[in-house]
């Protein structure tokens, strides 16, 4: 897993790990957009480069085991790394793949993520990630999912 | 900052490239839209090809090597010859062809499945290559270190028959 230096062009290993309670220290609203101590219950992941402690990005997801399928709840990436002044590209995708990881490491081939997308931005999920429409529900399983490990290196 | 200042801040693409929004449906769009999803999956899983399956089976195991080796605490029954013996049954192989295929004796699989024998470093490198590196050879390496770790730690025989090959042991304590 790498995300790419946005100025050097340099790439970077990361690692996606769970949120510990000394992390919340540092995950405020005004970098991490959502008041993310309201989903402590949850397994809440960070993206941080191997070599730094600063977290990139966040997100929380549902396992819902009898339907061998993962909902993401929610995904922020850090201010810094939002829109075109952003420090590193890949920070989303290595966070939706990491999800894809969990989800194919339990349920194998029925392996799905999915999510519920604001209307206005589900073209760009389904671009980006080429990820599968279900009407309100935007989803990865098969062939999609699998290209998105490939595509991001996990 | 409030969801709105952000949708006028960033352009769509770069809000889907940062965020998933926290998104609430009523009961009934969410009973509808789980039918659909659940619609949608049936027809995915019909379109899967064998090669497919194959590829996340063997996806799959490397993931739970990569867990199990960095992160779990050292369990006997999840040994080399066991994952090993998960990647031959994801390729529904008999052991005579698998060994034929990493040019070892049947024998020699046969032990290293049954705890009997430790794999060399060579047979590490053709799995990396047998897998077409989807499982690479570090990830077995990392498996088999964990149990060489949790051998060193343990393993009192050992230390006691080496223990009448050393001499002049340094006397140090606090």
């Amino acid at each position: 897993m790498f995300i790419i230096e946005k100025a050097t062009g340099k790439k970077h290993k990361v690692i996606v790990e769970p949120v510990i309670n000394e992390d919340y220290k540092t995950i405020t609203k005004s970098k991490y957009f959502f008041d993310w101590k309201t989903e402590k219950k949850y397994n809440v992941y960070k993206l941080r480069r191997r070599d730094n402690d600063s977290i990139l990005g966040l997100m929380f997801f549902i396992d819902y085991a009898e339907e061998k399928r993962i909902e993401i709840k929610l995904l922020a990436v850090s201010k810094d790394n939002r829109g075109v002044d952003k420090h590193y590209e890949r920070i989303a995708g290595t966070l939706i793949g990491f999800a894809c990881r969990e989800a194919l490491k339990h349920y194998g081939i029925e392996a799905c993520v999915s999510l519920v997308p604001k209307t206005e931005l589900k073209e760009h999920y389904i671009t980006k990630y080429e990820m599968l429409d279900a009407g309100k529900q935007i989803f990865l399983e098969g062939l999609p999912l699998l290209k998105m490990l490939n595509n991001y290196e996990l | 900052m409030k969801t709105k200042k952000l949708i006028d801040k960033y352009t769509a693409t770069e809000l889907a490239d940062s965020f998933v929004f926290r998104t609430k449906l009523t009961d009934k769009e969410k009973k509808e839209s789980d039918m659909q999803l659940k619609e949608m999956r049936a027809k995915v899983q019909q379109g899967i090809t064998p090669k497919q399956q194959l590829l996340s089976r063997i996806m799959q195991l490397k993931y739970q090597i990569e867990d199990y080796s960095n992160n779990a605490p050292y369990d006997i029954n999840r040994s080399f010859g066991f994952f090993l013996r998960e990647y031959l049954k994801s390729l529904n192989k008999k052991n005579k062809d698998f060994a034929s295929d990493l040019d070892i004796n049947e024998t020699e699989l046969s032990q290293i499945l049954n705890k009997h024998r430790t794999p060399s470093e060579k047979l590490i490198i053709r799995l990396e290559i047998h897998s077409n590196k989807a499982i690479p050879a570090i990830t077995w390496f990392r498996l088999l270190e964990k149990e060489r770790e949790h051998q060193i730690l343990t393993d009192n025989v050992i230390r006691k028959n080496e223990s009448k090959h050393v001499k002049n042991r340094l006397q140090l304590s606090i």
